[in-house]
């Protein structure tokens, strides 16, 4: 159940808890994407408690946690009924998914590699789920957990907490519209691309310049050179950085100052005069600025350029403190500049690293990567504001005249956060070897001779993170004295990651092309056993079925469906069904398709070409075909009065004549219908329900055949059968027994017997006629043994109504089924022999 | 870490046609894999391939549906024009007939399709030299004729079959560039930005269900 490694890792959870909370399963390195959330290391763990679960979100201070103070637990979610999980994919991502943790209207999305171990935790989820749904569950023993209202806490009461990023169910709809791989084809090129990048890529080392200082609100009155060109060789990249550019009011409230130009200005006139350089990005928030500059060489180079501001000053967002930060990439390495200044204040560290964190959960570039931490290098630089406090400024200036910094340093608070991990956890800094930065009396190189006489401190820092980083020089400059503090600057020599053109442009070509051939290969593929089905001799309502199988022989999942042809109303005619028309079916796998016929219409032979379908793929062609027999029960009457033996024994000429009524009427009613109303006359005026329960299927089958084929022997089936046949016999007949043409008129006359009589009279055919009368007679004959048979005029009425003026689709409106009862009834309860006439 | 900014701006949809037989699918299959398939089974349905080409730098997605030749499948293909940028019209040199039902193929391709398309003729199996009973002089004249494009190709060695598929596409673009295919036109063939081969264009309304049919 458990990965082999996790074996330690689970020990070491399980100290947090007690010993009757039995820790069942974990999932490692579970990111949270709300940013909201502070950007830390989860572990997602289910606990047992007296058969009840649970599921901990715990933060961990290592990847790995090594002991269980590395472990924090930041919530405990019970699984009972509110509690649901959900996993979707991520846009751009092979690797990774996200597995959201649903209660009542709480989500948290977890972004998981897509593994062992991430499979095995859903399913556990989903299983220990199940199993709570079936019991009383008393979740008592997590009081204790969610007592401490953490700051997580309160987020997951804020609404906000349920909205994800925007584009989010943008790029999952995408994903839910595509199928296979083509759908994330670009990133997938993208992942690919990157898993190649040492093939088409050397390290290049580019010198950076970082810089920062906080002027103070004073104007450039002097040169920057001794700061900017200390260097002797130029570097490829500047980063500087300002604090309290501006301290007046307007700048605070208009967000405009003069003095962002002549900073700016005093740059440009100050940068190293042996190389060209170019402005990349500018971005000021009230008195933070910060300005990139690249050597021209490489300007070409940079892409993807983002800035973004973050204010954490009064209330928490004016821009009097805070951060300004600048990303792009240099050729394939992306770097992030980020100038902060942090709240003042001798004590207000507590301050400072809330500061530090807001900026880092706050800033977004509005685009891959995010956040500040993605980059592959982060160069941050600012007034940090850290102080020197357990030393009094009359120690420290006496460390600092006996050239002892590093006594000082010990009690510099960003040094302490650091180690405490409560700011710039992994960041790295190099020596100070430079006398603290602040705070100067304006114009010299006097500490703080005010009557505060602050300590001086090393509030102007420059750290980094990320990879082949090294930095070269980290030093103050001490000539320039216009404002409190001294600027800082650091050179580095940094390791960026350079493609190489000609190798990139061959390995994407090649990517390319074994993407186009996945693709097809991804394509979905199926075969089917047989692409021509045809079927035995196609009778009146004997279904035969045929089985095809489709075997998905592809990669992918195949879902197929039945399609229709351009002018058609269905995916197959109506004498065929197909189960299941459309599915899904496996890599590997098969499904039987079922193939019925069944006829209930007077063809010569049955041919359709079926189109399958697979989403995404081809489609198939599939023929179905087959012969049909005649039959009485789709023929018309008027053919049936001139057919001289049973339907079967007709010559085709013979069949022609008669339905082309070329022939002689031989019967004044067909030969069929009469033995079937005579065999009901003998035996079955007494039989009760006799239109009104059903026969079996072969008993109807074995009747068709004994009227098409014609037999010396007795009508074979039940009495109900015999009836049930002849109402399929009136309903099927090519036309009704009373011509559709009618229809409405005997709906109109129903009221009336008078005009009823005179539309028989005087509107249908002898042959109809002859038949109508025929059928009323036997049905009024009947009704004399009601009380054996216990039918009645209306029931017949309204099912023979149905049938002899049926409808050309059967639908008919109950409003006209009432007419169409009536209408029949009349001729049930009312004589007729005088209408009877001998056939012509 | 990033790469090149990589997409495909447009996609044109293909339809390959002709007598059964004359080659289609060994046409498409030698330009999607780069191999010729000897014994290729008669295609019953469409087939359906695909491949990213670049014009004008210009990175492009065809999508290239094959259909059936037989004769018996003839109106149910038919439904398969609609919408198609190209139409590659293939008969096989070696067999008069197949030459001889190309009016037929074009009118349906001209009835059934807009008039942007691209028709390009192909005379198919141009490795058969010794077999030839179509010679290439009447064939170019039935194209000029008819204002088709036209090669001889072979897709058992591979001859000409690149182009027919790219230059078609030229054609295509040019046509987009010119404004005289119009890309909003419902069945242009080129859509402007990627998206899925999906249901093909069969049927574009609804699907009929049947079962929810009381027949
Ligand atoms: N010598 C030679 N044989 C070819 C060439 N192209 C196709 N063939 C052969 O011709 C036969 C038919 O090729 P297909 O590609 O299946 O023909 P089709 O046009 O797709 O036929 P249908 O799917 O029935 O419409 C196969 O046996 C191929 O091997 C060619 O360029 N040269
Ligand atoms: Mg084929």
């Amino acid at each position: 159940m458990l990965l082999p490694t996790h074996e330690n890792v689970i020990n070491i959870v399980q100290a947090k808890f007690s010993c009757t909370e039995i820790v069942k399963t974990l999932h490692l390195n579970a990111s949270i994407t709300q940013k909201e959330w502070l950007d830390e290391n989860r572990i997602l763990a289910l606990v047992e408690h007296d058969s009840t679960f649970a599921l901990f979100i715990i933060i961990s201070e290592k990847l790995k946690p090594e002991s269980f103070s590395d472990l924090t637990i930041e919530r405990a979610i019970p699984i009972d009924e509110h509690f649901s999980c959900d996993t979707d994919p991520i846009p751009e991502s092979y690797t990774h998914i996200i597995f959201s943790i649903i209660y009542k209207k709480i989500k948290l999305n977890f972004v998981i590699e897509i593994g062992f171990e991430s499979s095995n935790f859903a399913s556990e989820v989903i299983r220990l789920k199940e199993i709570s749904s079936l019991n009383v569950n008393d979740f008592h023993w997590l009081d204790k957990y969610s007592s401490g209202v953490s700051q997580t806490e309160i987020n997951l009461q804020d609404p906000a907490m349920n909205d994800q990023s925007p584009d989010l169910p943008i790029a999952r709809q995408k994903i839910a519209q595509g199928h296979g791989i083509s759908a994330n084809r670009e990133s997938f090129l993208r992942y690919q691309l990157s898993l190649k990048e040492p093939e088409y890529t050397h390290l290049q080392e580019f010198s950076i310049f970082v810089g920062t200082w906080n002027v103070n609100g004073q104007p450039p009155t002097i040169s920057l050179k001794n700061w900017l060109s200390i260097d002797q060789e130029p570097p490829d990249v500047y980063a500087i950085g300002f604090q309290e550019l501006d301290l007046s009011k307007e700048a605070f409230l208009m967000f405009d100052t003069p003095r962002e130009a002549e900073w700016r200005k005093a740059i440009m006139d100050a940068i190293h005069p042996d190389t060209k350089y170019r402005s990349v990005a500018y971005v000021r928030l009230v008195g933070m600025q910060l300005e990139v500059l690249v050597n021209n060489s490489h300007y070409k180079y940079i892409r993807n350029v983002a800035i973004d501001t973050v204010g954490t000053g009064i209330l928490g967002k004016m821009g009097n403190k805070g951060g300004v930060a600048v990303r792009l990439e240099l050729h394939n390495t992306s770097l992030c500049f980020v100038n902060a200044h942090l709240a003042a204040g001798v004590d207000e560290v507590e301050r400072r690293n809330q500061d530090y964190n807001d900026i880092n959960q706050r800033a977004n570039f509005r685009r891959h990567p995010y956040t500040i931490r993605e980059h592959d290098q982060v160069y941050w630089l600012g007034d940090l504001n850290y102080r020197i406090t357990e030393q009094s400024a009359v120690q420290v200036k006496k460390h600092l005249a006996n050239e002892d910094l590093a006594s000082v340093l010990l009690a510099d608070q960003l040094n302490q956060q650091k180690d405490l991990s409560k700011v710039l956890q992994d960041y790295s800094e190099g020596d100070i070897t430079f006398q603290p930065t602040y705070k100067f009396d304006l114009n010299s190189d006097v500490y703080d001779t005010s009557e505060k006489a602050r300590a001086p401190a090393w509030t102007d820092r420059v750290l980094w993170r990320g990879k082949g980083i090294h930095q070269l020089a980290y030093r103050s400059h001490m000539d320039l004295k216009i404002s409190d503090h001294k600027p800082v600057s650091a050179l580095f020599k940094s390791e960026i990651c350079v493609v190489d053109q000609n190798k990139y442009r061959k390995v994407h070509e090649e990517l390319l092309k074994k993407m186009d051939k996945l693709e097809n290969e991804f394509l979905p593929q199926v075969t089917v056993d047989q692409s021509e089905v045809i079927f035995d001799i196609v009778k009146f309502r004997e279904p035969q079925y045929r089985e095809i199988i489709i075997a998905n022989t592809g990669q992918v999942l195949a879902e197929f469906e039945f399609i229709k042809k351009l002018d058609d109303v269905s995916y197959c005619k109506e004498w065929l069904s197909i189960t299941p028309f459309s599915g899904c079916i496996k890599p590997g796998e098969k499904c039987d398709l079922r193939l019925t016929v069944n006829l209930e219409q007077p063809l010569e032979n049955i041919y359709d070409i079926l189109v399958l379908h697979l989403m995404g793929g081809k489609d198939m062609f599939i023929t179905v075909s087959g012969e049909c027999q005649k039959s009485c029960f789709t023929t018309s009457i008027a053919t049936l009065s001139r057919a001289p033996v049973p339907l079967l024994h007709l010559t085709p000429d013979q069949f022609n004549h008669a339905e082309n009524q070329q022939s002689p009427i031989l019967y004044s009613i067909p030969r069929e219908l009469w033995l079937l109303v005579d065999h009901l006359y003998r035996n079955g005026l007494k039989t009760r329900e006799l239109f009104e329960s059903t026969a079996l299927h072969e008993e109807i089958i074995r009747i068709r055949d004994w009227l098409d084929l014609g037999s010396m022997d007795q009508i074979p089936g039940s009495i109900h059968a015999v009836a049930e046949a002849l109402l399929l016999f009136l309903s099927y007949t090519r036309d009704p027994v009373i011509p559709y043409h009618l229809h409405d008129t005997c709906i109109a006359a129903s009221s009336n017997y008078q005009n009823c009589k005179q539309i028989i009279m005087q509107k249908m055919s002898d042959l109809d006629r002859n038949v109508f009368l025929y059928l009323s007679m036997f049905l009024q004959e009947l009704l004399k043994y009601s009380n054996e048979n216990g039918t009645d005029p209306k029931t017949l009425a309204t099912i023979f109504g149905d049938i002899l003026l049926r409808d050309p689709i059967r639908n008919s409106r109950p409003q006209a089924n009432r007419g169409k009862a009536s209408f029949i009834y009349h001729f049930l309860i009312n004589d007729q022999s005088s209408l009877i006439m001998p056939c012509k | 870490m990033s790469a090149g900014p990589y997409n495909y701006s447009y996609i044109f949809k293909y339809i390959i046609i002709g007598d059964m037989g004359v080659g289609k699918s060994c046409l498409l299959h030698q330009f999607t894999e780069k191999k010729f398939m000897s014994d290729c089974p008669h295609t019953i349905g469409v087939e359906f391939g695909t491949r990213i080409i670049e014009v004008a730098g210009q990175k492009i997605k065809l999508q290239i549906w094959d259909t059936a030749g037989q004769e018996r499948f003839r109106a149910v293909t038919r439904s398969y024009y609609r919408g198609a940028a190209g139409a590659l019209m293939v008969y096989d040199i070696t067999r008069r007939s197949t030459y001889n039902h190309l009016s037929s193929w074009l009118t349906d391709t001209r009835n059934l399709t807009n008039p942007s398309t691209v028709i390009f003729l192909i005379g198919n199996k141009c490795d058969l030299e010794g077999q030839r009973d179509v010679t290439y002089e009447e064939a170019k004249q039935f194209a000029d004729e008819n204002g088709l494009m036209f090669v001889e190709a072979s897709a058992k060695t591979g001859q000409n079959v690149e182009e027919a598929f790219l230059e078609t596409a030229r054609k295509i673009y040019q046509s987009i560039q010119d404004g005289r295919l119009d890309l909003n036109a419902a069945e242009s063939g080129v859509q402007h930005k990627p998206s899925q081969p999906g249901r093909n264009t069969l049927s574009s309304d609804q699907q009929f269900n049947k079962d929810n049919c009381a027949c």
